[in-house]
């Protein structure tokens, strides 16, 4: 396994880039500096799969590609299958000697938005970290379906205006708690799994580094600011994802094994949630007067879910 | 190394153990599948022989059809040998990835052991998952006993992966009527069923690395329309590579397959056209017509259902006097497909030579198709041909209960 | 303005302005092919070494996206990255540990790097379209006092 150094930025940034310009991806868009650092982080071959969405649209319209390495896109849930079948008919090759060059080292990795992993491919993603396929899933996680113009799905958070859970007169917008995906990809017992945030670039490549070191299926979501959905200037993507991580709205951590829980960034300085709802347009009617509550439950439910992860940190458990 | 089969020159299989033994010969790299009755044993036999050595592929029990199609195109993709089975709401539920597979030009082989759709659910046999597929840009083809189910087998390994066509390929055999029914079959030797077969040509592969690949691209109106077209020129050109194959078949074990089948037909006055083990039973009918009672009867039935075989339908059918498009699908609304298709091969030739054509809805559900019913359909299209125009409903439902079903009626100035 | 180490396939093409050939010569399958010819693992070639094909996203330009751009002033930069880790749109060029400058034909204009820029004054500030970069950077603001 060819490692990427990761030590220091200046190291880091001598990786020779495989995933190219021209892509269509909106200006500021968070899914391609996560797909950048992935591909970064090692010099070892790729295949990868992708689920449809942004990253899919974007980056694979005929007549382009912006993939130097094998790429597939079969539908909006099946790239954890995708990779699947890759990584088995790669097995039985290797075994059969039909290889064109065996000791090339391949790793395979799924993307898929959080639509397609939280909600209509979670079955797919299920069973191939239930079989136990040699892969790495990388959940761009923006909490809404960007794609077709921002819908709800499970991982929108409590309060976040989409366009099929709007905020209205009546509304204070999406009702429903975001699906712990993290906690629930640990539960397949898969030997890696982790929540990472591009801000926090080194500790994300460092963990991509294990996942794809690891063997066996290993699940990461990731935070993935979405200018346009989320409604802040492309130039504030990664202060936006500052305030996620420092709010601690998105958490940073692993889990090994289904069980050790290691906390993997501790802000200095936790923020309260309000400065990270106020820099987005689609929290703005969160501070009518009447929808005040809804802050409060967001805040307390994030004490609670921070206490609950340092438990678990502390229990080794 | 995978252990070697001996096998007799005459085995007793049904269509999924002979269907079985044909992927097993073929040594496929990835079998991803689900199962679902009746196509189940296909997967629990090729289990058997993953379990006992015989396999040097990946066997990936996947968690729904949908999932075992996209991991057939994900293998596919990636370089090797591929295929899979199903049946019924299986195979509705592949559906999605099966116009990915031809889209991508993937030769996956999936054996599809035809069963009704539901609502009502229903595990018997009859073809409405099979016209499901019609669209999806796959070769499709017909088996109508399990030595065909076994031969079409080691067929479409080569029909698909041939340089010029790289098309997925379905082989169609009837559930449990074939299935599930014990037949002699006559296989070949585990060397000479490879070797008929080849080894498997990697085109645009996953994993050479020297060249990445990009598949499943986006298109736009700008360019979906041209790569529609294309992949549409591959699967109506493949007849010549299917035909090329038959004809090796043929030398290797005497057994001759044509795109469209033909019994009787060189003086038959009335046919029938149908698919799956009703050419058998209509075979029989005809012969037993001709002995008793002097009807000129004979079956046409296409072996190959994609891509169509219209000139070899229109050459069949052109000046006989009356056929009858049996549909084993309810076409919901409109007539049958069959009906259809042999009414659109026909209208291409001079009104003289056109026979009638009426259409029969039938076997819903695995209801039974006996040979005194298909008599009788041979009976009503002589009385047709006699008075010159259709006597009856156009579209009808055979073997049905209750008062009489029928549509259309013919139209005669 | 194409900015540093364009090579001759870098960003010639606008999107849309590609030839639209027939069915018959459409590629089979819809696969695209990164490259013209069989390459060593890419992780190894700098892009300035690759063969790209025409279907590969690099030889298009997305700078008509833009209204402002970048422009990057080598004598404050302390190479740190930053701007190169976090763009969006693999528009910063370092070889070497070193920041070279930007890619223009790729950049948005979406101003990240300009936000991760730590220097004071910063090595990247954003400019109208039109700005000519030895205008802009006639124009670079003083070192910033820190507020008390
Ligand atoms: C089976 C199917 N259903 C619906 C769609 C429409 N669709 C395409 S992408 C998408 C949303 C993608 O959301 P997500 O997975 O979160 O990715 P994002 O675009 O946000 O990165 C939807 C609903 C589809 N392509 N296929
Ligand atoms: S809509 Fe959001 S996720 Fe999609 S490309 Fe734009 S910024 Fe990225
Ligand atoms: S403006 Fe955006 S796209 Fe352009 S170089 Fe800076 S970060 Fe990259
Ligand atoms: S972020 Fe600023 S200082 Fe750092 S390398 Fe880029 S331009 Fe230079
Ligand atoms: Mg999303």
């Amino acid at each position: 396994m060819a490692i990427r150094s990761v030590k220091n930025l200046k190291e880091f940034s001598t990786a020779n880039e495989r995933f190219e310009g021209a892509h269509l991806l909106c200006p500021g868009c968070a899914h391609s500096m996560i797909v950048r650092e992935l591909m970064n982080a090692t010099d070892d071959n790729l295949v990868i799969a992708t689920n449809t969405g942004c990253l899919e649209v974007s980056t694979a319209v005929y007549p382009y590609t912006s993939w130097d390495t094998s790429w597939i896109h079969i539908g909006f849930e099946n790239a954890a299958t995708a990779a699947a079948g890759a990584e088995a008919m790669y097995k039985a090759r290797k075994r059969k000697g039909t290889l064109k060059d065996p000791d090339a080292p391949v790793k395979f990795v799924a993307f898929g938005g959080d639509g397609s992993t939280y909600d209509i491919g979670f079955q797919w993603l299920s069973g191939a970290v239930e079989r136990g396929h040699d892969f790495t899933y990388i959940c761009l996680d923006n909490e809404n379906y960007a794609n077709t113009g921002g819908q709800r799905s499970s991982s929108t958070p409590v309060g976040a205006h989409t366009s099929t859970a709007q905020a209205g007169r009546v509304s204070y917008g999406k009702k429903q708690k975001k699906k712990d995906m993290v906690a629930i990809m640990a539960a397949h017992g898969a030997p890696y799994v982790a929540q990472l945030a591009p801000n926090k670039w080194k500790i994300m490549a460092k963990g991509f580094q294990k996942a794809l070191e690891t063997e066996g299926p290993c699940f990461i979501n990731t935070v993935s600011a979405c200018t346009t959905e989320w409604k802040f200037d492309a130039k504030d993507t990664i202060h936006i994802t500052d305030l996620a991580t420092d709010t601690l709205m998105f958490p940073i951590y692993e889990i090994i094994n289904g069980h050790e829980l290691n906390i993997l960034y501790r802000p200095k300085n936790v923020l309260p949630v309000e400065e990270y709802l106020a820099a987005q347009g689609r929290y703005k009617h969160l501070f009518k007067p009447e929808n005040r509550h809804v802050i409060e439950r967001i805040q307390k439910e994030i004490d609670e879910k921070w206490e609950y992860l340092q438990r678990r940190e502390e229990a080794k458990v | 190394m995978a252990e070697k089969m001996e096998l007799k020159s005459t085995e007793v299989w049904d269509g999924n153990y002979a269907a079985a033994q044909a992927l097993r010969q073929a040594q496929v790299d990835v079998v991803a599948a689900y199962p679902i009755t009746p196509s189940t044993p296909i997967v629990e036999t090729y289990g058997s022989f993953v379990a006992n050595g015989y396999i040097d592929g990946e066997f990936v029990m996947v968690e729904s059809e949908h999932a075992a199609m996209s991991g057939c195109v994900g293998a596919a993709a990636a370089g090797g040998r591929v295929a899979t089975a199903t049946s019924s709401q299986g195979f509705m539920l592949m559906i999605e990835v099966l116009y990915q597979a031809s889209g991508m030009r993937l030769p996956i082989v999936l054996n599809v052991v035809n069963r009704a759709i539901a609502s009502p659910l229903n595990v018997r046999g009859d073809h409405g998952d099979m016209y499901a597929g019609r669209d999806s840009g796959w070769v499709q083809l017909d088996a109508f006993n399990a030595q065909e189910a076994y031969d079409l087998n080691l067929c479409a390994f080569k029909i698909g992966e041939d340089i010029n066509v790289r098309l997925p390929v379905m082989v169609h055999q009837d559930g449990f009527v074939t299935s599930h029914t014990a037949q002699n079959v006559h296989p070949l030797s585990d060397d000479e069923a490879y070797a008929f077969i080849g080894d498997y040509k990697p085109v645009d592969e996953m994993l050479d690395f020297s060249k990445p690949v990009t598949y499943g691209a986006q298109t736009e109106e700008d360019w979906h329309y041209e790569h529609k077209a294309k992949q549409h020129r591959a699967l109506m050109d493949s007849y010549v590579v299917i035909d090329r194959v038959f004809e090796a078949f043929e030398k290797k074990t005497g057994r001759k397959y044509k795109r469209l089948e033909t019994y009787m037909m060189e003086d038959a006055e009335v046919a029938i056209l149908a698919l799956g083990t009703t050419v058998e039973t209509s075979i029989l009918a005809a012969k037993q017509l001709r002995e008793e009672e002097g009807i000129k009867a004979g079956v046409v039935a296409p072996r190959v259902i994609r891509p169509f075989p219209l000139n070899e339908l229109r050459a069949a059918l052109a000046g006989i006097k009356c056929v009858a498009a049996l549909d084993r699908s309810c076409p919901m609304g409109a007539m049958g497909a069959l009906y259809n298709e042999t009414c659109g091969a026909l209208a291409t030739i001079p009104a003289e030579q056109r026979p009638l054509v009426t259409n029969f809805i039938y076997g819903l559900g695995g209801r039974d198709f006996a040979v005194d019913e298909a008599k009788r359909i041979f009976r009503e299209q002589k009385g047709h041909a006699d008075v010159g125009h259709i006597t009856t409903h156009v579209q009808q439902f055979s073997g049905l209960r209750g008062p009489k079903l029928g549509f259309y009626e013919s139209k005669r100035s | 303005m194409r900015g540093v180490l364009a090579t001759d396939k870098r960003g010639v093409r606008e999107l849309g302005a590609e030839d639209l050939v027939g069915w018959d010569e459409v590629t089979q399958g819809v696969v695209l092919n990164s490259f013209d010819i069989e390459v060593e693992n890419p992780a190894f070639l700098r892009p300035e070494e690759r063969p790209y094909s025409d279907f590969n996203s690099y030889t298009a330009t997305v700078a008509s996206w833009r209204v402002i751009k970048p422009v990057y002033n080598r004598d404050i930069c302390i190479d740190c990255q930053n701007c190169w880790v976090w763009c969006p749109d693999s528009s910063i060029i370092s070889r070497d540990k070193q920041m070279l400058g930007i890619d223009y034909d790729h950049c948005k204009g979406c101003g990240v790097c300009v936000e991760v820029c730590p220097t004071n004054p910063k090595s990247l500030l954003m400019f109208a379209e039109a700005e000519e970069p030895e205008e802009a950077l006639g124009k670079w603001p003083e070192k910033k006092k820190k507020a008390k």
